[in-house]
């Protein structure tokens, strides 16, 4: 438990989460329309929710991300990292098992994924999944027991 | 309480500058794109009644961005525009065009083939004319190489470009000709 509440730890964690996602982003940014194919070939979405989700989720992630690297906002970057690993867990998983042949569209988009490519992004995302989640359960902790008034502004 | 509360300020405005962020972009940008895609339309088989290639034989809808849009044909159109002798381009990677391709058909990688200039493109495509009917396919519905392909050869000026997106699966489940 003390291991998890070092604080170069989590700084480690929050450098390597959001780098992650900030440059993860960054080919989502440039090419919103092949993003939005290639979340319509997951086919997990209605068709008329893809295009919002290719316009909004890489600045959430880009945002995010960046929030996460200067240690700002860390609960709720954290958190909303988190949630946006899980979907993208069970939209490979689903995908996976449905046999559907996807461009993973995670970072460069114009990758067309085998079976094997997706297993391994499955766990790239579980250990981010962690990470994500280690920094936010841990700097509430770390606020909660700091009794500085500027850091529970935070 | 008030950790909660904080929580929740945190994630709506990390959303919110997102979201602002993201339609603010999306609006300026020329790459952008509309808030409700038509997947129907660039995805789904033709639905028309009609299973004869004449009627398919028009040219697609010539749109804004200056070319004509390629037309998608069912696996009984294709047959026929095989027997009128017309070509057919996979847009596979090379190894599976060698397992098994369309009778005829002429391999395009296509993730080779957006990588070139015009000209090169041009060149690779020296021996097909561009007033003709050309098709494009790929594995089957699932891949996009097939829609790919034929936007990139509607945009150097192959008006009239045909998008066969049952592929080779549909070609063989109807057991057209084939050859390795």
């Amino acid at each position: 438990m003390n291991f998890l509440s070092n604080k170069y730890l989590l700084i480690v964690l929050r450098l390597i989460v959001g780098g992650f996602f900030v440059y993860a982003s960054l080919d989502k940014l440039l090419n919103q329309e092949a993003f939005a194919r290639a979340i319509y070939n997951y086919k997990f979405l209605p068709d008329i929710f893809i295009n919002i989700q290719a316009i909004v989720m890489p600045y959430a992630e880009l945002v995010a991300g960046i929030l996460l690297i200067i240690g700002i906002f860390k609960r709720g970057s954290s958190l909303i990292i988190s949630i946006m690993l899980i979907i993208f867990l069970i939209a490979l998983t689903q995908a996976y098992y449905r046999g559907l042949d996807i461009s993973c569209g995670c970072f460069s988009l114009e990758t067309v994924s085998q079976k094997s490519d997706i297993i391994q992004r499955i766990i790239e995302d579980i250990f981010l999944l962690i990470a994500s989640l280690i920094i936010f359960f841990k700097s509430k902790l770390i606020l909660n027991n700091n009794n500085n008034n500027k850091e529970t502004l935070q | 309480m008030k950790n909660k509360f904080s929580l929740l300020k945190e994630i709506l405005i990390i959303l919110s500058i997102s979201i602002v962020l993201g339609f603010t972009v999306n609006a300026i940008s020329p790459k952008g794109i509309p808030l409700i895609g038509s997947y129907g339309d660039r995805f789904a088989i033709d639905s028309s009644k009609s299973k004869n290639s004449d009627s398919f034989k028009q040219r697609g809808k010539l749109n804004k961005a200056g070319f004509y849009q390629p037309v998608n044909i069912p696996g009984e159109v294709a047959k026929q525009m095989f027997d009128e002798k017309i070509k057919f381009i996979d847009g596979r990677e090379p190894h599976e065009f060698k397992e098994g391709h369309i009778k005829g058909a002429i391999n395009i990688d296509y993730k080779e083939f957006k990588n070139k200039t015009k000209e090169e493109k041009l060149e690779i495509l020296k021996n097909f004319p561009k007033e003709d009917i050309i098709i494009s396919y790929c594995g089957s519905d699932s891949c996009e190489v097939s829609i790919d392909n034929a936007y990139e050869m509607a945009k150097i000026g192959y008006n009239d470009m045909k998008i066969y997106l049952g592929g080779y699966k549909d070609w063989k489940k109807l057991n057209y000709p084939t050859e390795k």
